[in-house]
Parts: C-alpha cells; sequence; structure tokens
C-alpha cells in the first residue's frame, strides 16, 4: 500500500463529497429561508404540530424529516440550521434521522446485499419515530 | 437583498464546517479499507453475527451504508455468511452505520454527539440480539 496514493485519493473523495453536498445543501437553505420569508414555514409547523409534538419537537421540523427521509442528512442539516432548535430538538432530530435517512438511495443496497430490503426499510421508519419518542420522554425525565 | 446575502453566507459557512469533517474521514476510509483484508478470521459470534459478518458490519458502522456499499456486498457475498447472519448484519447497520459522519455534522449543528451515539449503538445492538433470540437458525 502506498500511504501516499492512499492519502490523496481520500482527500479527493472528500471533496466531490463535499461538491455534492454543497449542490444539496445552498438550495435547500435557500429555499428554507424563503418560504420562511413567506410565512409557509410557519403554516407547515401549524400542520404538522400534533405529529412532531409526539417526539417534543416543533412542527417545522416536520421539514427536516422529510427531507432527511427522501433525500439525504445534508438536505436535513441544511433545512434544521435555519431553523435554530434547541440542543435537545437537535439531539432527538439527528437520532431519528440518523436512524432513518436517504432511504431511496439506500434501500436498493440493502436489497443488493441479498436481503429482504422491505422488512428493513419499514424497521428503519418505525425505530425511528420510536427512538424520537423515546429520547425525548427519556430528556423529560432528566 | 440583504436577507439572500445573510442565507448564503450561513449556508457556505455550514458548508465550509462540513468540508473540514468529511474531508479527514474520506481519508481515514481509504486507509481503512486498504487495512481491510487484515480483519476478520475470527470464530466467536454474537447476536447472531460472526466473526466473517464482521468485515461488513464494522465496514458499515465506520464508513456507512453508501460509500461502504461495495465493501458490504462483496463481502457478503464472497464469503459463506447465510442468508439469516445476512439480514441481521443489515438490521444493524439500517440502524446504526456511518456513526462518525452522521454524528459530527449534527453535532456541528448543536446535536448531544454522546447521546446520538450511545442510543444508535443501544439500540442496534439490542434490536439485531432480539431478532437473533425471536428466530433462532434452523439446524
Amino acid at each position: 500500500m502506498d500511504p501516499l496514493a492512499t492519502l490523496k485519493k481520500g482527500f479527493l473523495n472528500g471533496l466531490s463529497l463535499t461538491v455534492d453536498m454543497i449542490k444539496v445543501i445552498i438550495p435547500f437553505y435557500l429555499l428554507v429561508e424563503l418560504l420562511r420569508y413567506l410565512g409557509f414555514i410557519r403554516f407547515i409547523g401549524g400542520v404538522f404540530r400534533p405529529f412532531m409534538g409526539l417526539f417534543g419537537l416543533p412542527g417545522e421540523s416536520a421539514l427536516a424529516l422529510i427531507a432527511g427521509y427522501t433525500a439525504n442528512l445534508y438536505a436535513a442539516i441544511a433545512v434544521l440550521k435555519p431553523l435554530h432548535l434547541s440542543s435537545k430538538d437537535v439531539t432527538i432530530i439527528a437520532l431519528m434521522l440518523g436512524i432513518s435517512h436517504s432511504l431511496p438511495q439506500e434501500t436498493p443496497i440493502t436489497k443488493r446485499a441479498g436481503v429482504n430490503a422491505w422488512l428493513l426499510l419499514l424497521a428503519r421508519i418505525v425505530f425511528s419515530l420510536l427512538a424520537g419518542m423515546a429520547l425525548n420522554l427519556v430528556w423529560k425525565l432528566f | 437583498m440583504e436577507t439572500l446575502l445573510g442565507s448564503l453566507k450561513g449556508a457556505f459557512l455550514l458548508c465550509g464546517q462540513l468540508f473540514l469533517i468529511i474531508v479527514p474521514l474520506t481519508i481515514l476510509y481509504e486507509f481503512l479499507k486498504a487495512k481491510q483484508a487484515a480483519i476478520g478470521g475470527n470464530r466467536r459470534s454474537f447476536a447472531g453475527i460472526s466473526g466473517n459478518g464482521l468485515i461488513p458490519l464494522l465496514t458499515g458502522i465506520v464508513i456507512g451504508l453508501t460509500y461502504g456499499a461495495g465493501v458490504i456486498i462483496h463481502s457478503i457475498r464472497s464469503t459463506d455468511i447465510a442468508k439469516r447472519e445476512a439480514f441481521l448484519i443489515l438490521l444493524y447497520l439500517s440502524i446504526c452505520h456511518a456513526v462518525i459522519e452522521d454524528t459530527l455534522i449534527f453535532v456541528v449543528i448543536g446535536a448531544n454527539g454522546m447521546i446520538l451515539l450511545l442510543a444508535r449503538f443501544s439500540l442496534a445492538t439490542l434490536l439485531t440480539y432480539l431478532v437473533h433470540k425471536g428466530h433462532p437458525p434452523e439446524r
């Protein structure tokens, strides 16, 4: 193994990943700021308040959950940052998103590994929601 | 206009922070991949996952599903890992993968990283163990 070549390859991979990430983050970030400017975020917040309340989260954070599930974590973060949530809220939604994200992209990978991909997909979503509820309850205890 | 500039600044700042996290990680990934062959061969098993299964499992935990897909799929197909064990490995990984990157990028926007790590590892371990116990291998 040539350490220098490995280093270079890793750096280039990081660079190309960052370029991909920028392409996701900038539009999502600007979109959320625009939607907030138009008052749409408050509307979304109202619609999703009862559901997101299960996790102790404000309704607006539903946007981040949707972005993370269907697109990827960078999109979710781009949505989350302009919402300025508390550390507790970010931790809860980060746990939910960590368990379940990039579903259209990652589910085919589990399928290619030869296992029941639908069952895993279901497990990820269910446990993402359950973990969010549980962490919220645990947080209230302390 | 000022709001737009402020947003752009915020967005680029976030990208910069994530860049600083991602590049050291991708470099680490490359070194891990080069070392990969050295791990494995362990006979012990835990929660239905054997020594052979440790390679795809560790790859997924550290590197992630997307980036580590090649190694994970290859190591599951090229060794004699049974379908049941493959499911347990991917069940574990579904809940707990890419833990370094996923955790750090949320820490950047204010999350508590210790809680995230602890919760994902314990949930994945518990769930995999329960499925393993609930569905014993056929003999």
